[in-house]
């Protein structure tokens, strides 16, 4: 069974900032991740690889510093990675990327039997470029799934909808989109990191490669523009205070007189 | 000038932390309590590779660069200083010296085991009478024929109970003026070979410290390790190396003293307000986080001059003396920033100003550091 995961580089969750003058995500001296569904979405692939034979193909369409994504895709036991990239893929929104990225999969050799993706990623969160590749690709879509069974031809996938599990079965070749509860990732070795990074090699495809117009990518191909980008209001700190039962209670006096709810003299002071 | 850790490097710290958070700070609690080795991690970080970081692969090592290996023993410290030091000793002055000077044939026998984790090493330099100074050791080996038979008590050796392969430093002319040192792989199973009770110690609990000692113990001339006589040579060369493993771990105990005291002062609240939002904490937190950064500039730095094969002597004392003061400067300043709680083991605080304080005294003592600094500067 031949597996293709996309993957996407995002910033590491708690260390997101913004510009709040440009508005725009702060990227310098953040570090970027592997979008831990699609860190899901590998090792579900890597286990069926494992269990059928077969190879897993590791793709993703980002600025040349993915590579580091795809390497580390590499030493978790990835056989193969493309890095899809070049100035005119910048600014793609969902549709001008889940189009790059179908032409990039219709382009492997073999074709794959199952293409894997993260349900969402933690950046965007739009959940789009999975069902988007897979009507471009002309596959059959199960999104948000949390458990895979291999049958002989074809796969028995179950997904939560509405509280309830549905079961379902999908011909091959097919898209899955997965969530957390599939399987849990495990710990890299050191030591095939150290072959991914110093020994492997990464195909890169630019557009000629996979014989794409300017105005199909990017900020051109896309059909959608953000047009403003703002920061919401920031939700309050919690609080968190620690201490004696009375300690506990004088601070939540305090707390309430201060916020004006609570006045000294209805009386209520200790 | 270049401060970035390269992409493998950024990678190796992630992999290395998302291990050391989920496995190895959790196990840190119950190792700091019972005192206890968890085999079945040390059984785990063999597979990942934990236990050979700089030994090339086709001695079954992970073929990582010196800077990778700082950040990983960083990390690992940082959430688990007693096992920062199993593996700090293990790969720095036991696997190290192993794939350094040791021949074809004791490259397969003795460090393929040891570098994938299959035999855990030690180094054992230290006696009653020998501790700053190395040269006074009075263990003896005696050649008998191909063999030599050793005879001597080795002390406060890391890792000592779970070892495996053992690096013996011994005198190799015995009566005579002039001693003669020289180090042989010792196999803990051989016969004369004998470990006494674990030491109760202050910190670092959960590695098996523990004296060993031999009785008689006949050991065949293939594995004395390098020349017979270059004993001191090698005990000094490997210390250089070593350094930058101790000051690796003690920059990440310092870090992991900055993480809570970080937290615990925008928690913990005072006067109505977090006590963060006092002058003299955020005095304590800057000047913490600042020795952090210089400690962490000093250790990839001799780390890096290693890597190019440049002399790094004077650079990994430098960043020992400097990131152990500051690991036990962080941890004291941590306990004042957490008023009682961190005087009590409900945080754990408290465990990392125990653990720190070793820093400054294994692998040559602050005061031997400054020696070592010293002398550098008047030969340069
Ligand atoms: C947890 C732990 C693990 C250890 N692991 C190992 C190990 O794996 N292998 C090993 O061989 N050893 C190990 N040791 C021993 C350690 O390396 C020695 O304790 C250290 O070298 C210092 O020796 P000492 O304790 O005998 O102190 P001493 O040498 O007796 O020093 C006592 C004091 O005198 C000072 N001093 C000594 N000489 C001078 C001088 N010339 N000038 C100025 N001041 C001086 C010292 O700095 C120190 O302050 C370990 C110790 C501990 C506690």
């Amino acid at each position: 069974m031949n597996i293709a995961v996309c993957i996407k580089q995002v910033p590491d969750t708690p260390s997101i900032r913004m510009d709040r003058e440009r508005m725009t995500i702060i990227r310098d001296g953040v570090e970027s991740v592997i979008n831990p569904l699609d860190y899901v979405a590998l090792q579900a692939a890597l286990d069926l690889r494992d269990r059928k034979g077969g190879e897993v193909v590791v793709i993703t369409m980002g600025p040349p510093q993915s590579e580091e994504a795809l390497r580390e895709a590499i030493a978790a036991g990835a056989d193969r990675a493309i890095l899809v990239t070049g100035a005119a893929f910048s600014g793609a929104d969902t549709l001008a990327t889940s189009h790059v990225l179908a032409v990039a999969i219709s382009k492997l050799d073999p074709f794959p039997d199952l293409v894997l993706c993260g349900a969402h990623t933690t950046d965007s969160d739009t959940a789009h470029v999975g069902p988007q590749m897979a009507e471009e690709l002309n596959l059959p879509q199960i999104c948000g799934v949390n458990e895979i069974h291999m049958e002989e031809d074809y796969l028995t996938v179950k997904r939560l909808s509405d509280g309830f599990v549905e079961t379902l079965q999908v011909s091959l070749p097919a898209l899955l989109t997965v969530t957390q509860e599939l399987c849990s990732v495990g710990h890299l070795p050191l030591g095939d990191l150290q072959i991914a990074f110093s020994e492997r090699e990464i195909t890169q495809w630019g557009p000629e490669d996979l014989g794409l117009k300017e105005e199909e990518v990017g900020l051109r191909g896309s059909a959608t523009q953000v047009w403003k980008l703002s920061v919401p209001p920031p939700r309050r700190e919690g609080d968190l205070i620690s201490g004696s039962p009375q300690t506990l209670v004088d601070h939540l006096i305090r707390k309430l007189e201060d916020l004006s709810i609570l006045d000294e003299e209805d009386g209520y002071k200790s | 000038m270049r401060f970035e850790p390269t992409m493998k490097q950024a990678v190796i710290r992630r992999t290395a932390r998302k291990y050391a958070e989920e496995v190895l700070a959790p196990a840190a609690v119950e190792m700091d309590r019972t005192g206890q080795f968890p085999q079945d991690i040390a059984d785990e970080m063999a597979e990942l590779k934990y236990f050979g970081l700089e030994i090339p692969p086709e001695y079954g090592g992970a073929g990582l660069d010196p800077v990778s290996y700082a950040i990983v023993v960083e990390e690992i410290s940082r959430a688990n200083a007693a096992m920062g030091l199993c593996v700090a000793v293990h790969n720095g002055v036991a696997a190290a010296p192993m794939y350094e000077f040791g021949n074809q044939f004791q490259r397969k026998k003795f460090l393929v085991p040891v570098a994938t984790g299959k035999k855990i090493g030690t180094f054992c330099l230290s006696e009653p009478n020998a501790g700053s100074d190395a040269s006074a050791i009075e263990t003896t080996a005696v050649r008998d024929n191909k063999d030599y038979i050793l005879n001597g008590n080795k002390v406060f050796v890391t890792n000592g109970h779970v070892s495996g392969t053992n690096l013996i430093f011994a005198n190799t002319r015995p009566g005579e003026k002039k001693k003669e040192y020289t180090v042989f792989f010792v196999e803990s199973e051989r016969e004369g070979v004998e470990k006494g009770p674990l030491e109760e110690l202050m910190g670092m609990r959960g590695n098996p410290v523990c004296p060993i000692t031999l009785h008689d113990c006949r050991v065949p001339e293939e594995n004395l390790l390098g020349e017979q006589g270059q004993g001191l040579k090698i005990a000094f060369a490997t210390l250089n190396g070593g350094r930058i493993g101790i000051a690796a771990q003690a920059l990440g105990i310092a870090q992991a003293c900055l993480d809570v005291s970080l937290r615990y002062a925008k928690e913990r609240h005072q006067f109505g307000r977090s006590i963060a939002q006092f002058g003299a904490i955020q005095k304590h937190l800057a000047d913490m986080a600042t020795q952090v950064e210089a400690a962490r500039l000093l250790v990839y730095r001799a780390a890096g001059l290693r890597d190019k094969g440049l002399e790094y002597g004077m650079e990994s004392a430098m960043a020992k003396l400097y990131a152990s003061k500051i690991a036990v400067d962080a941890a004291r300043i941590g306990i004042q920033i957490h008023g009682a709680y961190g005087y009590s083991k409900s945080y754990p605080i408290e465990r990392y100003y125990r653990d720190a304080k070793i820093t400054e005294i294994y692998e040559g003592t602050s005061e031997v550091q400054r020696i070592v600094i010293a002398r550098s500067l008047m030969e340069r």
